[in-house]
């Protein structure tokens, strides 16, 4: 029974670095309408980033953390002002939106295989040490990867509930022509939403490359679809319901790689995919419209 | 045989091979609007079943594991290949394709096509894993015993007529009625289904028609290198189709064949052989997968409908048979047709 506590616990950081990246997914999709399909690159983008500060030029890792985050940020507003804000201007519909981006992840993922390589990398951290909270055991990376989600989550809460910026997002994803027509800059406001998803990307990826210990390009492309998985558990374009598809994906895949083995531990996260899809398409939070 | 000709037989296989991949492509994507981001996927199962079909069973001596090895002959190989594809097509559009959202299927293609690379690598009793099958015997080579370098027009041959049956049957998809609900749902799903179209089922079968075009595409290419691994089926080569589709020109299956020449046989190979940076193993094959996303991305936002654009339909009054018809309805449809000619002199002349 003890193996599946601690398999829990993992679950426990699985979910937080989930719901960076899905909250990060989802705002982005609320407000721009379009599915992005280059999100897994974006996490690469900040481990390599994260990497290059610390292995590189021998950063401290949180200090990497955050300017990776921050670049990766970058990197999603210059995606959006290069390539995906021109198409959108032009009038693109939805189903070619995603072509693009898709188009996108290709190039991006072949570009962090270009500059650095198919090794496997891995920080430079000092050996950790597991401590036994309550029934779980967690190394003290994960207890601080489990803080971060939680103070970013809070964090998003805030951003959305008290701040301008925060309900002008909401309010062009609710309705983007009414937001404009109420005089909300929605250019201001869909750079401010890829630089915030860029940012959560690129959190999670670093803490996901932490997590795992090494990775290499492709790493992010692979974990998309458990992002994918926890964004429309949620219901796509909510982000409160995003963070809760997140901690049930995050435990349900650690707990399941216990009887199945940790090869299949994704395919607990398609399953679930899978039957939400067939049952309650719209998500368990969902609310008319979007679906 | 000469090794120039050698290689342009290879060549023209695999422009055969990409056509049927293309042809599929187009009838889910150009004829229908389905995203699929896992197309490959259902090549390589076709080329896999097609491979287990074949082959003899496994006994362990060559070191493979898969599952059958029924020793089937050739052209029954290719048709269960085809139709474990469409199978598989239609498991995927019963899980996505009920939503109006084309956004469900993109996501489900691309969760498919992560699950099934990593299934089929890690189950290894299934089409030997990572190391993929090997010394999958050639259709008709072994019963006429033919040699080496006839065999390799042979097989010019049998690809050439596969092609031309799945060409004719693409067009003429796209030219019945059948075809045209398919342009209706393309265009606009809401309006098909006011009109009373099942476009649920119409979808499905666009579907489950391109993913068996997928099948036999694998089946093709798995006759021919006589092996596939999952190196030779990863999320850039589903790139390569869509690109080539939409260079050349979505809708239009010339301009499909056009892209096929242009993205797989011309830059792939043209590109097939520039030498390696030491250090960088990666360093080429990255460049053309940029390249080939780039390309993507240049062509939908320079020329969105491809090098050959698909026909705009245009209606034809003269073709509507009006006999038996009133006759003022008569009277009304010549007086249509005589100004619709007019205004097609004006704008030819």
């Amino acid at each position: 029974m003890a193996i599946y506590l601690h398999a829990f616990g993992f679950g426990l950081v699985t979910a937080s670095i989930l719901a960076l990246a899905s909250v990060g997914l989802t705002l982005q999709f609320g407000v721009t309408n379009y599915i992005n399909f280059a999100h897994g690159e974006l996490l690469t983008f900040g481990a390599y980033f994260a990497w290059l500060a610390n292995a590189h030029y021998g950063w401290n890792i949180w200090l990497a953390l955050l300017v990776g985050a921050l670049l990766t940020g970058i990197v999603g507003v210059l995606l959006n002002l290069v390539i995906l804000a021109p198409f959108v201007k032009r009038g693109f519909p939805v189903l070619f939106m995603l072509v693009v981006t898709f188009g996108l992840s290709l190039i991006l993922s072949n570009v962090i295989l270009a500059i650095w390589g198919a090794d496997f990398r891995q920080y430079h951290v000092a050996p950790d040490t597991q401590h036994s909270i309550g029934p779980f055991l967690f190394t003290g990376e994960q207890l601080v990867i489990i803080a971060i989600a939680v103070v970013a989550m809070v964090g998003i809460h805030i951003l959305l509930t008290y701040t301008k910026i925060g309900k002008a997002m909401r309010a062009m994803s609710d309705n983007p022509t009414l937001a404009k027509n109420c005089g909300i800059d929605t250019e201001r406001v869909t750079n401010f939403t890829w630089l915030l998803s860029g940012f959560l990307a690129g959190l999670a990826g670093v803490v996901l490359a932490l997590n795992i210990s090494s990775f290499q390009p492709a790493f992010g492309g692979d974990f998309l679809f458990v992002i994918f998985a926890a964004v429309i558990l949620g219901g796509i374009g909510k982000p409160y319901g995003a963070m809760a598809g997140a901690l049930v994906i995050g435990v349900v895949t650690e707990v399941a790689a216990i009887p199945l083995s940790s090869d299949f531990k994704n395919d607990a996260a398609f399953a679930i995919l899978v039957l939400v899809l067939l049952l309650r398409p719209q998500g368990i939070f969902a609310s008319e419209g979007k679906a | 045989m000469s090794p120039v000709l050698y290689y342009a037989t290879t060549l023209l296989v695999f422009f055969f091979d990409y056509n049927i991949l293309t042809w599929g492509l187009n009838i889910q994507f150009g004829y229908t609007g389905i995203l699929n981001f896992a197309f490959i996927i259902f090549m390589a199962i076709g080329a896999y079943v097609s491979g287990v079909f074949a082959l003899p069973q496994a006994n362990g001596i060559a070191g493979q594991t898969y599952i059958l090895g029924l020793s089937w002959p050739f052209p029954l190989t290719l048709i269960m290949g085809g139709l474990v594809a469409a199978f598989f097509g239609l498991l995927v559009g019963l899980i996505a394709l009920k939503r109006l959202r084309s956004d469900y299927m993109a996501i489900v293609t691309v969760a498919v096509g992560a699950i099934a690379y990593d299934f089929i690598g890690n189950v290894t009793g299934l089409f030997n894993g990572w190391d993929g099958l090997g010394g999958v015997p050639q259709p008709l080579q072994t019963r006429f015993n033919i040699d080496f370098n006839t065999y390799q027009f042979v097989y010019v041959g049998i690809a050439g007529v596969v092609m031309v049956i799945l060409w004719w049957l693409a067009n003429r998809i796209y030219s019945s009625p059948f075809g045209r609900t398919l342009r209706s749902i393309r265009e606009d799903q809401d309006v098909s289904e006011a009109f009373g179209k099942n476009t649920f089922k119409y979808r499905m079968l666009a579907m489950v028609i391109g993913c068996f075009y997928a099948g036999i595409a694998g089946g093709i290419l798995i006759f021919f290198t006589t092996a596939l691994n999952p190196s030779g089926w990863t999320t850039g080569e589903t790139f390569v189709v869509w690109t080539a589709l939409l260079i050349g020109g979505t809708g239009n299956n010339w301009g499909a064949a056009l892209g096929a020449l242009l993205v797989p046989v011309g830059f792939q190979e043209a590109t097939r052989f520039l030498p390696q940076f030491p250090g960088n193993p990666d360093l080429i094959p990255a460049l053309r997968n940029i390249i080939v996303g780039g390309l993507l991305i240049l062509v939908l936002w320079f020329r969105p409908q491809g090098i050959i654009p698909e026909k705009k339909a245009r209606f034809n009054i003269f073709r509507i048979p009006l006999h038996g018809a009133p006759a003022e309805v008569r009277s009304r449809a010549a007086s249509i047709a005589a100004s619709q000619k007019e205004e097609s002199n004006v704008t030819d002349g």
